[in-house]
């Protein structure tokens, strides 16, 4: 197996995932920038799983080799599964970024509810803070009373 | 002019009754579940960092491994294993959640606020200050004594602390428990970028090691023998490396789903009107009540 060309993109989409990704759409765009689907055998979890497990094996064949040729031979394979595990990542990952733009949200609408509690309380000190005031008004009228009267 | 010492006992006790039910257990759960949030961001806002320059620098590593080769990498086609955009909108989430957490910790925690005592105190004052306008400019005697005006000021405390439980007692459990499905659902997303982040940072790792071990190995004996010692010695401290940031990730995973719980906790709590033992509650009507004691001999202290 040759190492393929990190400059050709892979035309991705997402694979089954087990995790909250699973619901967002996943597209990867060609070099016309249009989106691609996957190859079907990308599509499918398992044919992930098996490109991990390769690239594991590949791992221990790469240090059991003891020759520079068959060493550099192994991690050419090895970084072109690199490169399309970590493609199917970045995939996942932009989905995920599609749910948190939705939660924020909903984050920011109860950090929203929980600011307009605080004017509340506010309110509740300034209402005693505007008493005091009100007495110290009348308490100075008071002593100028004697003047008017 | 006419002064009387109201009875300590009956004062407190009349505060205590105004003051009402306290929140102290809300109080303590809401700043349990913001310090811990606390950490759980900004380990989590590391981690991606850390994880988006692991992957830059694997990245970077291939660029050099193959430059000479006749299928060199196209820097052009290097990309981040999160985008800025990506990258920003789980920043903003992740402050979301700090903001809301330090929040519902501070006003479920904030009834003994220095502007409420402040005020309550110049109110008592100004009361004083009125009675005796009153009895100088009119034939009205109304001399209120210093501790008259104190037991009012205290008095304005526990009616403003109540009013501000209150509001807190009516508002915060809901909230708490409308935000619980989006706690729920972040810290599964979270996770499920962590996952993302394990699973590459795992093959990162791997992909220096080999390249570093490449490079060593065509270079030969071109490298003069301590620089080549010291590469060679690179070897393991990248195995450690790995170890130490799988070992990071999966803690902040479990980190991630103890705040879940947390929160559930926190929004159980919440819902249920009697989830505070009796035990619990005298000692926190007695904590309010010291508070409240501590106010007013401060009054006295200060006059």
């Amino acid at each position: 197996m040759s190492p393929s060309k990190s400059s050709t993109k892979l035309p991705l989409q997402a694979p089954a995932m087990p995790s909250a990704a699973t619901a967002a759409e996943v597209s990867s765009e060609t070099s016309s920038g249009t989106p691609a689907p996957l190859p079907p055998a990308l599509m499918n979890p398992d044919t992930i799983e098996i490109y991990k497990t390769l690239y594991d094996v590949l791992g221990r064949v790469y240090w059991e080799a003891s020759d520079i040729t068959s060493k550099d031979t192994i991690q050419g394979a090895r970084d072109a599964i690199y490169e399309i595990l970590t493609e199917l990542n970045i995939a996942k990952l932009e989905a995920n970024t599609a749910l948190f733009l939705a939660l924020k949200t909903k984050i920011l609408d109860s950090n929203k509810a929980l600011e307009e509690i605080k004017v509340k309380i506010n309110t509740i000190t300034k209402n005693i803070s505007t008493a005091s005031s009100v007495l110290a008004a009348i308490a100075k009228v008071a002593s100028i009373a004697p003047a008017l009267l | 002019m006419r002064e009387r010492q109201p009875p300590r006992g009956l004062l407190l006790a009349c505060l205590l009754l105004l003051s009402g039910c306290t929140l102290s257990p809300l109080a303590r759960n809401t700043a349990q579940f913001s310090s811990a949030t606390s950490s759980v961001v900004e380990n989590t806002r590391n981690a991606y960092r850390a994880a988006v320059r692991l992957n830059e620098d694997a990245q970077y590593s291939l660029l050099v491994a193959r430059y000479d080769t006749d299928h060199p990498l196209d820097p052009h086609s290097i990309r981040p294993l999160i985008d800025e955009k990506g990258l920003e909108v789980r920043t903003e989430v992740l402050d979301g959640l700090r903001v809301y957490a330090q929040t519902i910790a501070d006003l479920s925690s904030g009834v003994s606020s220095p502007k409420l005592d402040e005020a309550a105190a110049a109110c008592g004052a100004n009361l004083r200050s009125l009675g005796d306008a009153l009895s100088g400019a009119t034939p009205v005697t109304l001399k209120i004594s210093g501790t008259e005006a104190n037991a009012a000021s205290t008095a304005l405390k526990a009616l403003g602390d109540l009013l501000i439980k209150r509001e807190i007692k009516e508002s915060i459990p809901k909230i708490i428990r409308d935000m619980d499905p989006n706690v729920d659902t972040l810290t599964k997303l979270l996770s499920s970028d962590i996952d993302v982040l394990r699973d590459q940072a795992g093959r990162d790792y791997e992909q220096i090691l080999a390249q570093q071990d490449q490079f060593i190995r065509h270079a030969g004996s071109s490298l003069p023998p301590v620089e080549r010692r010291t590469e060679i010695q690179r070897l393991p401290q990248i195995l450690a490396d790995k170890k130490a940031t799988e070992d990071m990730l999966r803690d902040l995973q479990a980190s991630l789903q103890k705040l879940a719980v947390t929160h559930h906790a926190l929004a159980a709590a919440a819902t249920t009107r009697n989830d505070a033992s009796l035990q619990a509650r005298i000692a926190d009507l007695r904590a309010s009540a010291e508070g409240l004691a501590d106010f007013y001999e401060s009054l006295s202290k200060s006059k």
